[in-house]
């Protein structure tokens, strides 16, 4: 498989003016700035293969925004470089636009006041796009998404998750190789954020669409992505799959147990007490303990009696947070 | 064609708030007549200011409102340029495969200014009607070039404002000195400004070049050699180019800083 996205050596520095304080400070400064150069991104290099679902992950003000900036030609970077199926997003704008698609998850592309499927329309002729194959594209939209129904109504009427629905529509219209989605699934109730990850998967099969999608929302990254890539502070910190970084923190488990009668104190080798009150105790595992449960079932049988325990690893939210605290985000 | 799509998408939109569309529409023409009525008393006092007569007044009154009732009812994306900005509406032009231009005219198009652009006509003719002039083809020509040039001058007004607007990530008010205070100043002959205001709104912002040099040529009046004030609006209409330059700029600036 070929690479579409090949990012090389990408920085990107904005220059912000400082904030002074001080009436006086603040007339010295509207007339000579003082500038805070800051790195938005530091030497950011990555490649995605046609076809892949990657989640672009970080904290907020990671630099996400700024790299689908830079891969959808509204930014040029300070130096690196960067080619996209071919073309360099911030030359050629326009030959460049016709094969990218962006849903910016809280920035609406649809007309307010005007119903949908108007601005359908409308994008029909921004992209040039032909009636038959318009067609054909708004109902295989319809059907998958299941917004026929919608498509009547102007969109200050929609719901938010019927609006987001709509948002992907419109972004998909002109079959765009490379769609980058920047928090599809934020503020949406559960069903519909199902049925977007389906919507999304369905897409990437049928059309072989590259997607790119940040999110803050784990789920979304285990349920669509082959590969991850994690940034913070401007430098990729990670990328490959996710599987790898699960299994890195696998070994972490976390057990609770039940006694069957009151105990004063607990404590057992390799194992950290969290919480204990008489009957009932959380353990941890610690760092060089690797887990095995009949193990476990005899050395705690030893010490104390036990009714029940359940064995939890950790979330993938719980395993995120970890990793952003191990890369001192 | 895609203009007209966007003119039908605003005409929609627009008829959503039909009631808020009149009470503009009307408030805006009381505004008008109250400044023609200013005007009007002005020259009730004076039979002429600086060799103006009441009816060349009300030309030029004529064509500054149809000139920048027009640019405004188009060109309204360039004026509101820091909200295209802020609502990211600017990144997503960015990202459509049609000229930058193209898709701010097509992002606003306010029906309310047509009663404006129509009041600005028929005050035009009124003036035109009471005015004693010889016509020929060389004045009808200069004429329309007036109104044209007019357009041109408050359409770069329009994108030295957007230009700035990138710079300055604050709306400052006072750019609006620019674009308004040019237009007011052209509600008169500026020739009866001080001289110096005179210049700069000859030689830097070509207001003139819509204003009192066209009308010296229909009214064969004053002191400028008449194929210069003939020529006028011609050399104002060139004002837009550095405008768009500047616009250009600012624009590549933005993707750079994209503040």
């Amino acid at each position: 498989m070929a690479s579409i996205i090949k990012f090389e050596n990408i920085c990107k520095n904005f220059k912000v003016p400082q904030k002074a304080e001080g009436r006086f400070k603040m007339i010295k400064n509207f007339f000579c700035r003082k500038h805070r150069i800051i790195e938005a991104l530091k030497d950011v290099s990555f490649s995605i293969q046609e076809g892949e679902i990657v989640g672009y992950i970080g904290p907020n003000g990671a630099g996400k925004s700024t790299t689908i900036k830079i891969m959808s030609g509204i930014l040029t970077p300070t130096s690196g470089t960067c080619v996209i199926d071919g073309l360099v997003p911030w030359q050629n704008r326009k030959t460049f636009v016709k094969n990218i698609g962006v849903v910016f998850g809280q920035r609406s592309q649809l007309w307010w006041d005007v119903p949908v499927i108007d601005s359908f329309e409308l994008l029909k002729d921004i992209y040039k796009i032909p009636d038959d194959k318009y067609k054909e594209t708004l109902q295989l939209l319809n059907s998958a998404l299941n917004i026929e129904d919608l498509l009547g109504r102007p969109l200050r009427q929609l719901s938010l998750g019927q609006k987001m629905k709509c948002e992907l529509a419109a972004s998909l219209l002109h079959r765009p190789k490379i769609l980058f989605l920047d928090e599809p699934t934020i503020g949406l109730d559960a069903i519909t954020k199902l049925a977007v990850r389906d919507f999304i998967k369905y897409i990437n099969k049928e059309w072989g669409t590259t997607i790119i999608l940040t999110t803050h929302d784990m789920n979304d990254i285990e349920a669509l992505t082959n590969k991850i890539i994690l940034i913070g502070k401007g430098r990729i910190l990670y990328q490959g799959s996710f599987e790898k970084i699960k299994e890195k923190y696998s070994d972490e488990k976390t057990i609770e147990v039940e006694f069957a009668k009151d105990y004063n104190k607990v404590s057992l080798a390799g194992y950290k007490v969290i919480e204990h009150n008489l009957r009932f105790a959380t353990l941890k595992t610690l760092p060089n303990t690797k887990f095995h449960t009949t193990d476990f079932i005899n050395q705690i049988s030893k010490k104390y009696e036990v009714v029940d325990f359940q064995v939890s690893s950790l979330s993938v939210d719980e395993i995120l947070a970890k990793l952003y605290k191990e890369y001192e985000l | 064609m895609l203009y007209k799509n966007y003119v039908k998408m605003h005409l929609k939109s627009s008829f959503e708030y039909r009631f808020n569309m009149m009470f503009i529409s009307v408030n805006q023409l009381l505004i008008m007549v109250g400044e023609i009525l200013t005007v009007y008393l002005l020259f009730l006092q004076f039979e002429s200011v600086a060799g103006w007569t009441f009816y060349e007044a009300l030309l030029m009154l004529g064509v500054i409102y149809t000139v920048y009732s027009t640019v405004e009812m188009f060109a309204r994306g360039y004026d509101e340029f820091p909200k295209l900005v802020q609502s990211g509406e600017l990144d997503r032009f960015l990202i459509r495969p049609v000229n930058i231009h193209y898709q701010i005219f097509g992002s606003r198009v306010e029906f309310t200014k047509i009663p404006r652009i129509l009041l600005g006509i028929v005050i035009s003719v009124i003036a035109l009607t009471n005015l004693a002039v010889d016509w020929t083809v060389w004045k009808v020509l200069v004429l329309i070039a007036t109104y044209v040039c007019g357009m041109f001058v408050i359409f770069g007004l329009f994108l030295l404002n957007a230009g700035v607007s990138i710079f300055t990530i604050e709306n400052l008010e006072f750019l609006n000195i620019i674009t308004n205070g040019s237009k007011e100043l052209a509600y008169y002959p500026i020739n009866i400004y001080a001289k110096w205001l005179a210049r700069i709104f000859t030689f830097i912002i070509p207001i003139a070049c819509f204003n009192y040099l066209p009308l010296s040529f229909i009214m064969e009046t004053g002191s400028v050699p008449m194929w210069l004030c003939g020529v006028a609006p011609l050399f104002g209409m060139l004002f837009v180019v550095p405008c768009l330059l500047f616009f250009s700029m600012s624009l590549k600036h933005y993707k750079s800083t994209g503040t």
